[in-house]
């Protein structure tokens, strides 16, 4: 029971986590966009270079979760 | 639901039967598609493979360039390219298929012994195919490679830069380098097998079964394996866009 409730912090957190995180990065890109529409490209690029920095440690949370998933449950 | 990975032990070293044919298949791969490119080259207009092929090293030319000037960025295109091609072709062929095999007897040479069978009573699900990048030592052997070679970069230039480096804008800062060195370390491979390996569980467990083969035949099944090829391909962008940054960190001039 404590490792369900346990996992379940796991997940939610790193939901938590990568949501704001990642909330942040996709604004300001589009208030960058807004501002100034020719740099459309190359604000993506740089988007999607910072999601994937911003949801590193969630998903690493998320791997250890399922992983202890496995060997617990 | 466990799944358990062939696997043969020799001195205490385990060996994972799915990820060394993977990493060996991927290797194949991209051997294959820069032949394919490469075959009936052109001067003039390129045209089909050769013309996919300039355009990515274009691609990882223009990474390159916003971190350091162009011709020291011209040195490090190769790794770059062999990187990203790599670890782009690792992350999708994981994709393949979700194929596992059960196994209720022992069968000691791939390492399912008695223990195993108790452990999962009485019956095992053998994982037959995984992407090589959800292995965490396929990605820690990457990640520590491109490391301690930007390391080795920055000595090679200059070791008394190198040392004061660390001493930079004050010596108070020093534990903080040596946090930030240490991190790089753990970061960058954790990232790669993290997403991967957990949009692998998840597609195992999404995935609906037919006697012992279980394929896509659901609907978020697809659209997660729809979401897995997009993350594969970004995992792959930044892998390369990091390892460009930390090598042009050791490397560049001005700083």
């Amino acid at each position: 029971m404590d490792f369900a409730i346990a996992l379940g912090l796991m997940f939610g957190l790193a939901a938590v986590g990568a949501g704001i995180g990642n909330g942040l990065v996709v604004s300001r890109t589009i208030e960058g966009t807004a501002r100034q529409p020719e740099a459309r490209g190359s604000l993506m690029g740089l988007m999607f270079l910072g999601l994937g920095l911003v949801e590193a440690l969630p998903i690493i949370a998320v791997a250890i979760g399922f992983i202890l998933f496995g060997r617990l449950g | 639901m466990e799944e358990f990975s062939p696997q043969f032990v020799i001195a205490g070293m385990v060996f994972d039967i799915p990820t060394m044919a993977t990493t060996l298949v991927s290797a194949v791969l991209v051997l294959v598609i820069i032949m394919l490119a490469t075959s009936n080259m052109t001067d003039g207009v390129p045209k089909g493979m050769q013309n996919f092929l300039e355009w990515l090293i274009d691609f990882v030319r223009g990474i390159a360039g916003n971190f350091m000037d162009s011709k020291t960025a011209s040195k490090y295109v190769t790794l770059a390219l062999t990187l990203f091609l790599y670890i782009f072709i690792a992350n999708q062929i994981g994709l393949l298929s979700t194929f596992t095999a059960v196994s209720h007897n022992p069968a000691p040479g791939i390492g399912i012994t008695d223990e195993v069978l108790a452990e999962h009573h009485g019956e095992v699900h053998v994982k037959l195919w995984n992407s090589p990048t959800a292995n965490p030592n396929v990605t820690f052997t990457l990640a520590i490679a491109v490391l301690l070679y930007s390391h080795y970069l920055g000595l090679k230039k200059g070791a008394g830069d190198y040392f004061k480096h660390y001493f930079q804008p004050s010596p108070f800062l020093f534990p903080l380098h040596l946090i930030e060195e240490l991190s790089k370390f753990l970061t960058l491979p954790l990232r790669l097998f993290g997403n991967i390996f957990a949009g692998e569980v998840l597609a195992a467990f999404l995935a609906v079964g037919v006697w012992q083969i279980k394929i896509a035949t659901s609907v978020p099944m697809f659209v997660w394996l729809g979401y897995s090829v997009f993350v594969g391909t970004i995992q792959a962008y930044i892998f390369t866009t990091l390892t460009l940054v930390y090598i042009s960190q050791k490397v560049a001039d001005s700083h």
